[in-house]
């Protein structure tokens, strides 16, 4: 990237103390081009000591997990609680646009660093706190990692088998989504600034951010006192219906959603089976009606039938037999492809290999190449999104610690 | 806080999205303070509209409550886009628009001539923001999708769940509530503001794929650095033991049924966290045998323990074990179902969930806003649209139309 590519963000100093709850909302805004100052405490940033490692060997700069989170800033080291670093770190905020923090709240209000502190230094700072629960409230000082935030916010509830304990989302989401909340509302203050010269506190929970996350479970106990449970594969839908669901392939595994609105309909598949001599009876009456009648209004009247349920849903049964057949003589790559092509709602169930290989991301360049001291050439993961003017961009390697003390602390 | 500023005060939007991933983007714009006109036509109506759960004994498209949670503080238009004079009006949406947005696919914005030279044409300095599910190029462009089947493919469905369970995912459209809206929203706000300086707008894209596998980016990396496939492993973290839920006593003495299951989230990541967890269950023999003594052991040894915490809390409330472990600094959290988050004190005391007199449906609960400003804090300012509610306020206050013009226009199909 030419250097002189503008960038959204480049004018924009932001002082890190962010712990593993805000690091991707810090990610957002350095990979956007922010000037990212993050201060580690004098034995590093304990998220560094995260698993995976590169090549499975523990460091530094060698956690994959870490790595990824810490793009584009330049480390200094300092211990804000002893009288040097207070005043090193108090000469940096004057010169900071944003401050992100998330400690337990009131910790750095007991330093006399808290947002009145900041502002009292740069008076238009802006402060973001990201916490499990926010800065207020009778739960504001619960400790909160990833699985907590998620039980807490009525989606862990949703995810996962009747037979097993509801399922934690995989890689840290409730971190992850928290942080999305806390750039969008950095940006939103930021933007408040850049207008009317104002700076402000913001106070992002991760039980907050998540709950939207909840899909139409909300809305279904505060309308009519319906709750959902979690429910296996089917999600929204009630009862097992061919299409919906994972199937298994001689090399993995696709997902379907066949039936439900935005694709083709069932009449579309049931072509496809047709067309590769694996309908059997499913091209005969009464199946063949049957078949080509399957949608969620279709599910909703049969639901309304009790009578007729029973025998329905033995057909259901035989349709799903055949399904199963078809898929399962098929490779994960063939069902996918074969059936966007006839635009059926299914999806490949990726592995992190699959998607190395995913033609699509392959021909986006996702992935992006880092020279990364120390460990060489590597693919990091890339952009979640392409901006024309000012491009989302690794400018910098993820630092050692402490790596930049010389050239920013010596600047003040 | 009615009645604060809002920090978005003055930005205009076009909203042209539909289902989950574009909409939620446009409320929160809404929250903050912009004007956001929801485009929408009663030929293709957002099957939101149609998806449950709807309010008691009514029916028709504007009663969802899912839908609705997701369209608050807009104002809605009908626009058949089909028709010449629709697409007209559309392009003077955006001649007005600061913000243009759809998670619409590729395909359809062609044919509907919304792609970014044809805004560019009537807006220069427009944001355009396009939310497409694999991107307008590529391979894969055409291919169909919404959170279902997104999460499968960027590798949700693989790494979520137990090991010996097929790969079913989060029961959710996951990605299509915070993950992709929100991207979208941070791309269009880092726009907004390159604007306020340069004047410049520019074409964003926040493909669903590359947003939705970002969030993954470390078991991605793992592959491309150490070639590791890694799968789906339960509720483990290598590094914590225990980190589980473990289930409570039912809700109603001796029930099975799945709503009446209550299940508290237990983790411990360190010696301190374990010991008071040991003291909380009143230091049973089993927990000072050796084997749990370490981080190391607990995890080697995580069934037996698992298995044995399990047998504490079977005969336990989650919410007073909740607050009992927290208040000795044991992380841990009630798995609150949507009955439990509505009745939530702690959200309730900070004002989390806002309660909208709508016409049809009448008063219900809606997210509030996902973040909270002191100065400029969001708020819900109306209820999410009737379908068509403001097709006359915007035609005539946005758009610059005769009561005569808007007539003809109604009666000509195009206003549908």
């Amino acid at each position: 990237m030419p250097e002189d590519t503008p960038s959204a963000l480049g004018d924009i100093r932001v002082i890190d103390l962010a712990g593993e709850i805000g690091q991707y909302c810090v990610k957002l805004l350095a990979d956007l081009g922010a000037d990212v100052i993050k201060i580690e405490p004098p034995g590093g940033d304990p998220v560094r000591g995260l698993p995976p490692f590169h090549h499975d060997e523990p460091g530094e700069t060698s956690s994959l997990y870490w790595l990824n989170l810490n793009t584009n800033r330049r480390s200094v080291t300092l211990d804000i609680e002893s009288p040097e670093g207070r005043e090193l770190f108090e000469k940096l905020v004057a010169t900071a646009d944003v401050v992100v923090e998330t400690f337990e709240p009131g910790y750095l209000d007991g330093l006399g660093l808290g947002y009145e502190g900041l502002a009292a230094i740069k008076p238009d700072v802006i402060l973001t706190s990201i916490t499990g629960f926010g800065q207020t409230g009778p739960h504001s000082h619960y400790r909160a990692p990833d699985i907590v935030g998620v039980a807490m916010s009525g989606v862990m509830w949703l995810a996962g088998e009747l037979q097993d304990p509801p399922n934690v989302p995989p890689w840290r989401q409730g971190f992850i989504s928290t942080s999305i909340m806390a750039a969008a509302g950095t940006l939103t203050a930021v933007y408040h600034r850049d207008l009317h010269g104002e700076g402000q506190h913001l106070d992002v929970s991760m039980q907050e951010a998540l709950s939207i996350a909840q899909e139409n479970a909300m809305q279904a106990w505060d309308m009519l006192q319906n709750l959902r449970n979690r429910n296996g594969e089917r999600g929204m839908i009630p009862i097992n219906v061919p299409g919906i669901g994972a199937y298994q392939c001689t090399d993995g595994h696709v997902f379907g959603y066949v039936g439900t609105p935005g694709g083709a309909p069932w009449s579309e598949l049931l072509k496809w089976l047709i067309d590769e001599g694996a309908a059997g009876d499913l091209a005969e009456e009464p199946y063949f009606d049957f078949c080509n009648n399957l949608n969620l209004r279709f599910l909703t009247e049969l639901l309304r039938d009790r009578a007729r349920l029973g025998e329905k849903i033995q057909m259901l049964a035989h349709v799903e037999e055949v399904l199963t057949r078809f898929i399962a003589a098929r490779s994960k790559w063939d069902v996918y492809e074969g059936g966007q092509r006839r635009r059926l709602l299914i999806g490949i169930v990726s592995t992190p290999e699959d998607i190395v290989n995913n033609p699509q991301l392959q021909f986006r360049q996702w992935l992006t190449e880092v020279e990364q001291p120390g460990l060489g050439t590597l693919r990091f993961p890339g952009p979640p999104y392409r901006l024309s003017e000012t491009p989302w961009a690794v400018r910098r390697p993820p630092p050692a610690p402490g790596q930049h003390n010389e050239e920013v602390l010596g600047a003040l | 806080m009615a009645g604060a500023r809002l920090p978005l005060d003055g930005v205009k939007v076009a909203d042209f999205s539909w289902f989950g991933a574009g909409p939620i983007c446009g409320l929160h714009l809404a929250t903050y303070g912009a004007t956001v006109v929801r485009v929408e036509s009663e030929t293709r109506v957002d099957a939101l509209r149609m998806v449950a759960p709807f309010a008691k004994d009514k029916t028709g498209y504007n009663v969802s409550g899912y839908f609705n949670n997701f369209n608050a503080g807009k104002l809605g238009l009908t626009l058949n886009l089909n028709t010449e004079k629709g697409h007209e009006l559309a392009l003077k949406l955006v001649a007005w628009a600061d913000v243009f947005l759809t998670n619409i696919t590729p395909r359809v914005i062609e044919r509907w001539g919304l792609t970014y030279d044809e805004l560019t044409a009537v807006n220069p300095e427009i944001i355009a923001a396009y939310v497409p599910m694999q991107g307008f190029e590529g391979p894969h462009r055409d291919f169909l999708g919404f959170g279902q089947v997104l999460t499968p493919v960027t590798g949700y469905n693989h790494l979520s769940g137990f090991p010996n369970r097929a790969p079913i995912g989060l029961g959710t459209n996951y990605p299509d509530y915070v993950i992709n809206p929100g991207h979208t929203l941070v791309a269009i706000l880092a726009a907004l503001r390159h604007r306020h300086r340069t004047g410049k707008g520019q074409h964003i894209e926040c493909a669903q794929i590359e947003s939705s596998v970002a969030p993954l980016g470390t078991a991605i990396f793992d592959y491309t650095a150490n070639g590791r496939v890694e799968s789906r492993s339960g509720n483990g973290l290598p590094y914590a033991a225990p980190h589980n839920a473990f289930k409570c006593r039912p809700l109603h003495e001796g029930s099975a049924a799945p709503a009446d299951e209550q299940w508290i989230a237990i983790a411990c990541f360190s010696d301190e966290e374990w010991q008071s967890l040991v003291a909380a269950m009143g230091s049973p023999d089993w927990a000072s045998d050796p084997q749990f003594a370490t981080a190391a052991g607990r995890k080697e040894n995580e069934p037996e323990l698992e298995q044995r915490i399990g047998e504490w809390t079977s005969d336990k409330e989650p919410q007073s074990l909740m607050a009992e472990l927290q208040g000795r600094g044991v992380p841990a959290g009630a798995v609150q179902s949507a009955r439990e988050m509505l009745a939530d004190e702690h959200l309730k005391s900070r004002g989390y969930y806002a309660y909208l007199d709508h016409a049809e449906t009448g008063r219900s609960a809606y997210d509030g806003p996902p973040f909270k400003l002191s100065k400029t804090p969001g708020r819900l300012r109306s209820p999410a649209p009737l379908l068509g509610e403001h097709t006359g306020q915007v035609c005539k206050e946005i758009l610059g139309l005769s009561d005569e013009e808007i007539a003809d226009l109604l009666v000509e199909g195009v206003l549908q």
